[in-house]
């Protein structure tokens, strides 16, 4: 990103506890306009505590929020300027899709044009068509789209989104990236919150990891790979059957059976590894020459789980 | 297994403390209400509150009046004339009025009992009392009243006669109390019309009012939160709502009490229409607080039943509040039934809008503003 974009969030040195318990310590977070920043972290890390700190919806014990330089907790015009979607469907079941994003709308502060706003936003998040209808009577994928469609309707200069992709249909998927990719052109800053390594991988401009309330780490997606993972890549192996001479073949290549512990069936290994693809093909002749049949093999950038684990155990360390 | 699910269901009881309350205090709570309410009326010992004029002013109406002040535990006042005891049985100031306009020896119904029609039980309750408080406090005169009415049968002598006064003998049948009850029609169509209205207010502002639980929930809280008013207009809004759905909900009621009993809402549609707008505020005050402090919907619903009924059975929505004891008839003003009871009472029945029915709109209009504020306090405090 460069340094020449304005500064949308600034979030510095925020901290806060829950009965003792501390959500947040210490973070600081910034989002400059057009910029896409994903926040990942375990469940419990603090991202959501972070996200409605963002917006101003969460009082800091410590530390300070301000969007466009504002306060949103204080100011109109701070809140004005965000958007979110959360990742429950926040939308009046009784309304049709069009009333809702007029109410946000008109909430929103947005009075002249409203009706070209919420046409607008139905048509960025095609659910155009199902305008007159109630949104308890649409299915999961067209209420997310209508969602999303309420949060850009006053047409924000931050957008939260909390796992937007979680449960969605390959199209929508599709319609939620373009429409990330049109907000990024037109400068909108975007908070996401996501566990899905695709949707980070594809969408962000910066990662960062949260672990116990702290930022463990943050840079560029590729940026993190590369100081995290090197030239290491994920090989993952799932055999058809279990079998007893492939285990000292798996292990031998710094694989290890995946998965929790309970539910390890002993079909699928998994591991960060140098030169992973010369390693995948003497795995599969070793395997061949053992008599273990191969349903899958796999050879790909570690995912996002791979770096949350690697950024919270140097935390940890 | 049956054991297993025993000891599931008893730990999920155990631990909801709110179930815990609806289940184990609500019920006697309720009951020592009826019990006090209907125990006492079913043995006649309500705790009446009485008028007295007394415009013989002798020495037998002081004993009478005094008797009949300790009897009815110091709830007796006295008025100056007849006019002022009907205005304070009317406007509900006492439950029933006593006149004594004869001599209490020797005149026929010396005593009269001024009854509300709709407090005819308080005014029962009275009259027996009058007359027991006279045989115990005035044996000598009910004596020479029996006397006097047995005198020809009992071939009294002329100085005999002379002592017991010059004015005839009562008729046999006279008795030493008569009743007069009040005009006005049957007040207490409208009695319940005000007890049944806010009783169902009261449950119809909770539902509206648990859409916050369920906006805090979802993530609509956290997208309400970012309107431009802030929390006060979003609260206002359902306030506004609530109370237009009260309003609504009156009308109905008193509609379908004006075609079936002929109460006079048209000719008072005015202060009747701010009653209820009163009354509604009240009622979305009340709801609108509950709902904010209450975490989930399912304890929202427990703790609501709770202070729905508990309010309804203390502020005379489930049985007349003259009926009750004179503690939990103090105790009844503290809710907004009866004060909405009262108001429309007035404004319905006695057509009038006094100084009383004006307190009343200013207590309902104080519980909505302190519910109301209570409620923008705790949400303007919990974030999320």
């Amino acid at each position: 990103m460069g340094t020449e974009a304005a500064l949308v969030l600034q979030v510095a040195k925020a901290s806060r506890s829950y009965g003792g318990r501390p959500a947040l310590r210490q973070v600081n977070l910034r989002i400059a306009e057009g910029e896409i920043y994903a926040l990942v972290g375990r469940n419990g890390a603090g991202k959501s505590t972070l996200a409605k700190a963002a917006i101003g919806a969460l009082a800091l014990d410590a530390g300070e929020v301000r969007v466009l330089g504002r306060d949103p907790a204080r100011d109109p015009a701070a809140r004005r300027a965000i958007g979110v979607a959360p990742q429950d469907i926040a939308l009046y079941g009784h309304l049709t899709v069009a009333e809702n994003l007029d109410a946000f709308a008109t909430l929103a502060g947005v009075r002249q044009d409203r009706g070209d706003a919420v046409r607008e936003a139905m048509a960025e998040t095609a659910c155009a068509e199902r305008a007159n209808q109630r949104v308890d009577q649409l299915s999961g994928g067209w209420r997310r789209r209508a969602n999303l469609a309420a949060a850009i309707v006053h047409r924000p200069r931050l957008l939260v989104l909390d796992e937007p992709t979680e449960g969605l249909d390959a199209e929508t998927r599709v319609i939620l990236r373009r429409l990330v990719d049109r907000l990024r052109a037109r400068r909108t800053a975007i908070l996401l919150i996501s566990h899905d390594g695709e949707d980070v991988a594809a969408l962000a401009d910066a990662v960062g990891v949260l672990h116990a309330g702290r930022m463990v780490a943050e840079g560029s997606p590729d940026a993190l790979a590369k100081r995290a993972f090197g030239a290491r890549q994920e090989l993952v192996v799932r055999l058809g059957v279990r079998s007893a001479p492939a285990e000292p073949i798996l292990t031998g290549q710094g694989l290890t059976a995946h998965g929790a512990a309970a539910l390890d069936d002993g079909l699928t290994w998994a591991g960060l590894v140098e030169d992973a693809p010369a390693r995948a093909l003497a795995i599969d002749k070793a395997l061949r020459a053992a008599g273990v049949g191969v349903r899958e093999l796999t050879v790909r950038p570690a995912g996002i789980d791979a770096l949350i684990a690697w950024a919270s155990k140097d935390a940890a360390a | 297994m049956i054991f297993v699910m025993l000891r599931v269901m008893a730990l999920g009881l155990w631990r909801d403390r709110a179930g815990l309350v609806l289940a184990f205090v609500l019920p006697p709570v309720v009951f020592i209400v009826f019990a006090s309410v209907f125990g006492a009326g079913a043995s006649g010992k309500l705790d009446v509150r009485a008028g007295v004029v007394d415009r013989t002013a002798s020495a037998q109406s002081h004993r009478l009046t005094r008797a009949l002040d300790q009897v009815l535990g110091g709830r007796l006042t006295l008025y100056p004339d007849r006019p002022a005891l009907l205005d304070a049985v009317e406007n509900g100031r006492v439950d029933a009025g006593v006149l004594l306009a004869g001599d209490l020896g020797v005149d026929p119904a010396p005593v009269t009992v001024l009854i509300h029609p709709g407090r005819r039980a308080a005014g029962q309750v009275l009259t027996a009392q009058v007359n027991a408080v006279a045989a115990q406090a005035l044996p000598d005169v009910m004596m020479q009243r029996e006397v006097m009415r047995l005198g020809p049968l009992l071939a009294l002598s002329g100085e005999q006669r002379g002592r017991l006064g010059s004015r005839p003998p009562p008729a046999a049948a006279t008795p030493f109390v008569t009743q007069e009850v009040l005009g006005g029609g049957d007040p207490i169509v409208v009695y319940y019309a005000g007890a049944v209205s806010i009783l169902f207010l009261m449950f119809s502002c909770m539902q509206g009012a648990m859409s916050l639980i369920d906006d805090r929930q979802t993530g609509m809280r956290l997208r309400l939160g970012l309107s431009i008013g802030g929390v006060a207009p979003l609260l206002g809004g359902r306030m506004l709502w609530l109370v237009a759905l009260g309003v609504a909900q009156a009308l109905v009621l008193f509609g379908v009490a004006t075609a079936v009993y002929h109460i006079p809402l048209l000719a008072n549609v005015g202060p009747w229409l701010i009653t209820a707008v009163c009354a509604a505020a009240a009622a979305a005050g009340i709801a609108l607080l509950l709902a904010a402090a209450c975490r989930t919907r399912e304890q929202a619903q427990t703790i609501s039943t709770f202070v729905i009924l508990i309010l309804a059975a203390v502020g005379g929505s489930m049985a007349p509040r003259f009926l009750m004891p004179a503690a939990l008839q103090t105790l009844g003003w503290l809710t907004p039934h009866a004060w909405v009871i009262e108001a429309y009472q007035a404004v319905l029945w006695r057509r009038v809008v006094n100084e009383r029915v004006l307190e009343a709109w200013l207590v309902l209009g104080g519980f909505g503003a302190v519910g109301f504020l209570g409620a923008l306090a705790i949400e303007r405090r919990r974030k999320l």
